[in-house]
């Protein structure tokens, strides 16, 4: 039985300590990245079959590629990275931070050189020494069934850096876990005038003004209305109880007790005069509607709803203009019998109509709304630290190349000395190629038969 | 503001026509080995991505409005910036014979900005903010490193297809002077026979480094590019989270960098093997550039998303 399990540990080790088995986890990965990209997520069922033929959009919604970054399939490969990236980190990275010193067969290495020197054994080996200490090389000097090898290194510290570019990966991945277990995040809508409570932290936020600027601009395309500004003044009470003023951007969120603001969006809610039979109702009067908004109409099987706002209705045509300022507004209006679509129209500001059965309809008065996004985030220390060290792991991987040399003296005829040297890295040979070339150049143009 | 506007299309012109002759002089030095032809495209580069810098500069400075936020400055930055690394790379790696390529890229990249091209216009509100000045740059400067590598990667292709048949990579060079020997991996010997032999294909195949050389300058351009497009990833998320409040919303834009992130993360994990290094490699640095172009280019114009700024 315990045989078994170590059997299927070291088939588990095996396999996702391969950096193969992990390229292609990345591979899946940055398959199922891509499909979300194409593939518009969280959008209405019938929106894929209006977009695709009906085989595949029905695959994309049993696949739940329409909500891929939250499905099994995605989650799964994260986690399975993950593992992988354990396991190569305690398998592969930390074990080969410091290899052992080995004599190795120098003719064997693709990097290799051999150089003869002239005087005696010991002044050969101090100008070896001499030379690699005043390159910076680390020295290291061991025997070998009586062979005396020079181990010189360079950069060794930097064998750490996939281990850190890993742990940077890690600690991303906690700071994210840590939103999941410990945060929150929301939308509310606020108007003009009034309040909300924002229910995970009892702040209250009231909109005392929203304003928004656009900016004409006429382009080699035409005239633009550029959206150059949306500024939300508002008092926030949070846990002490104080009221606050607080001016909310883009861009610039607020903080309120840990929780951020931010400004997200912004509408034009509408109040309708109501009246039936020539009085006004105040029930319905009074009420505010947000664009998409409806309401029933006491008595009918109607029911009206504001679709949207129109800032500025083109006086030529009688049709929506492009100007989002608010200059000739109207609202589009449609109404419903029994939940039957009966028509809509496009009603200017206060004109009335006629609803049928003595109702009347005025579009009175519109108020500016402030959308807010709010979030809790805990893991944000984290996944910046994270992110700080994986670029460091990186940096640290690919400008500093660890290299070993290993380099032996041996006797060569005419009372001469052969220096063996050979060069290792972990990132093999070619990388460095050139800069072993140098060396051997350098050190055969300084020593190379020398008379001590 | 006319009159500074017209200083900024002359110097896009400027920068056009350089790139442009510049491309032709470096092909031409890429078959022939003509050395005045060198002499003639290097400065050609040079000149054309200074006035690239300088069209931005003058462009920031008298319209006051950071130049980066749309195609038309974003594509002006990349092609200055792939120049700029590949005159960099040129002269570490003594690789001017790739000049042609980068100029003909950076040519096109201004031509299509060019199109885009509607005027000084404001910024919209979340672009209104500092990470513009430090995001925008990194993320397209990592563009304009696997643009090079691109590059670099397409030369070793043609070499290694060239030298399809020759498989030993291993010669021994016996060095003159001092009874010294040394390993350097090469040229295939079949390549420098056939040379030998008149045959030009091999003869001009010669002239190009050796294909572990082109390997290891392709890893240094991805070495540049993927520290940056980390940072710039990382940056993105920043301001994400000042401007929406998430540093993470899976938007397109955003999806598609992390695809192409996870595309060179593999390249790099691949290089670490010596049975997928250089030819496998290389493959899929080309790979990851298309997907450069899709997430720098196709996520803006065709699909929808929080990034879209196209003019």
């Amino acid at each position: 039985m315990v045989q078994k399990l170590d059997n299927y540990y070291a088939d588990f080790v095996r396999t996702f300590g391969n950096v193969l088995f992990a390229v292609s986890l990345f591979v899946v990965w940055g398959i199922l990245t891509l499909i979300g990209v194409i593939v518009d997520q969280g959008k209405d069922p019938s929106i894929y079959f209006a977009s695709y033929p009906a085989p595949i959009a029905r695959a994309i919604l049993r696949l739940s590629f329409d909500n891929i970054y939250h499905s099994p399939w995605y989650v799964g490969i994260v986690a399975l990275i993950l593992t992988s990236l354990t396991v190569c980190t305690f398998k592969r990275v930390i074990p080969a931070r410091l290899p052992p010193l080995r004599p190795i067969k120098i003719d064997k290495i693709p990097l290799h050189a051999s150089i003869d020197v002239t005087g005696d054994e010991r002044t050969v080996r101090e100008r070896l020494e001499g030379f690699f200490r005043a390159r910076g090389w680390q020295l290291r000097k061991r025997a070998f069934d009586g062979t005396e090898w020079t181990f010189a290194d360079k950069h060794n510290w930097a064998r750490r850096g996939v281990l850190v570019a890993h742990i940077g990966f890690v600690i991303i991945a906690a700071g994210t876990t840590l939103y999941w277990a410990r945060g929150f995040s929301g939308e509310t809508v606020v108007v003009t005038g009034q309040s909300v409570q924002i229910p995970q932290t009892k702040a209250i936020l009231h909109l005392n003004n929203f304003a928004y600027t656009i900016t004409p601009v006429l382009t080699k395309g035409g005239m633009v209305y550029q959206p150059t500004d949306y500024v939300s003044k508002v008092t926030v009470t949070g846990k002490d109880g104080v009221p606050k003023p607080m001016t909310v951007r883009v861009n610039h969120p607020i903080d309120v007790d840990g929780t951020l603001y931010y400004q997200a969006s912004y509408g034009f809610a509408m109040r309708f005069a109501i009246t039936h039979n020539g009085k006004e109702v105040p029930a319905l009067s009074q009420r505010v509607l947000l664009e998409g908004q409806s309401f029933d109409v006491p008595g009918t099987r109607l029911s009206v709803s504001y679709d949207r706002f129109v800032p500025t209705v083109d006086r030529v045509s009688g049709m929506p203009s492009a100007d989002p300022r608010v200059n000739d507004p109207a609202v589009v209006l449609s109404v419903s019998d029994a939940g039957q679509q009966a028509g809509s129209a496009l009603v200017p500001l206060h004109t009335w109509v006629d609803l049928g059965g003595g109702w009347r309809l005025v579009p009175s008065r519109y108020l500016l709304y402030s959308g807010f996004q709010y979030r809790y985030d805990p893991g944000i220390p984290l996944v910046g630290i994270g992110a700080l060290v994986l670029v460091a792991g990186l940096l640290i991987s690919f400008y500093f190349l660890p290299a070993r040399l290993y380099a032996r003296v041996d006797p060569a005829p005419g009372g001469r000395w052969t220096v063996g040297l050979a060069a290792t890295t972990v990132k093999g040979y070619d990388m460095f190629e050139s800069q072993f070339r140098g060396i051997i150049s350098e050190f055969s143009s300084e020593h190379a038969g020398e008379a001590s | 503001m006319n009159g500074h506007l017209q200083a900024d299309e002359l110097l896009m012109i400027v920068a056009i026509a350089c790139y442009v002759f510049g491309a032709l002089a470096l092909f031409a030095y890429f078959f022939s080995r003509e050395a005045w032809l060198r002499n003639l495209g290097v400065p050609l580069a040079v000149v054309g991505c200074v006035a690239q810098f300088a069209q931005l500069f003058v462009r920031w400075e008298l319209t006051g409005i950071w130049p980066l936020l749309n195609l038309y400055g974003s594509l002006s930055l990349f092609a200055a910036m792939s120049v700029a690394i590949y005159i960099g790379m040129a002269w570490r790696y003594k690789a001017w014979y790739a000049g042609g390529f980068v100029l003909a890229l950076a040519a096109i990249a201004l031509a299509y900005g060019v199109t885009w091209n509607e005027g000084t216009m404001p910024a919209v509100p979340s672009l209104q903010s500092y990470w513009a000045k430090i995001h925008v740059p990194i993320v397209v400067s990592s563009y304009a490193a696997f643009l090079v590598a691109f590059v670099f990667s397409v030369i070793y292709l043609i070499k290694y297809y060239a030298e399809a048949r020759v498989a030993a990579t291993v010669s021994k060079v016996e060095l003159a002077g001092t009874g010294m020997t040394m390993s350097v991996r090469g040229d295939t010997p079949a390549l420098a026979t056939a040379a030998a032999n008149g045959n030009p294909l091999a003869q001009w195949l010669e002239t190009l480094p050796p294909l572990a050389q082109l390997d290891v300058i392709v890893y240094r351009a991805v070495a540049i590019g993927l520290p940056l497009i980390s940072i710039g990833i990382i940056t993105g998320a920043a301001w994400a989270k000042e401007a929406w409040g998430a540093y993470w919303q899976w938007d397109p834009k955003e999806t598609a960098a992390l695809c192409t992130w996870i595309v060179y993360l593999a390249y790099m994990h691949l290089h670490t093997r010596n049975s997928w290094r250089g030819l496998r490699t290389n493959w899929v640095s080309v790979l990851g550039f298309f997907l450069v172009i899709f997430t720098y280019l196709g996520v803006n114009i065709w699909i929808s998303g929080l990034h879209s700024y196209k003019v």
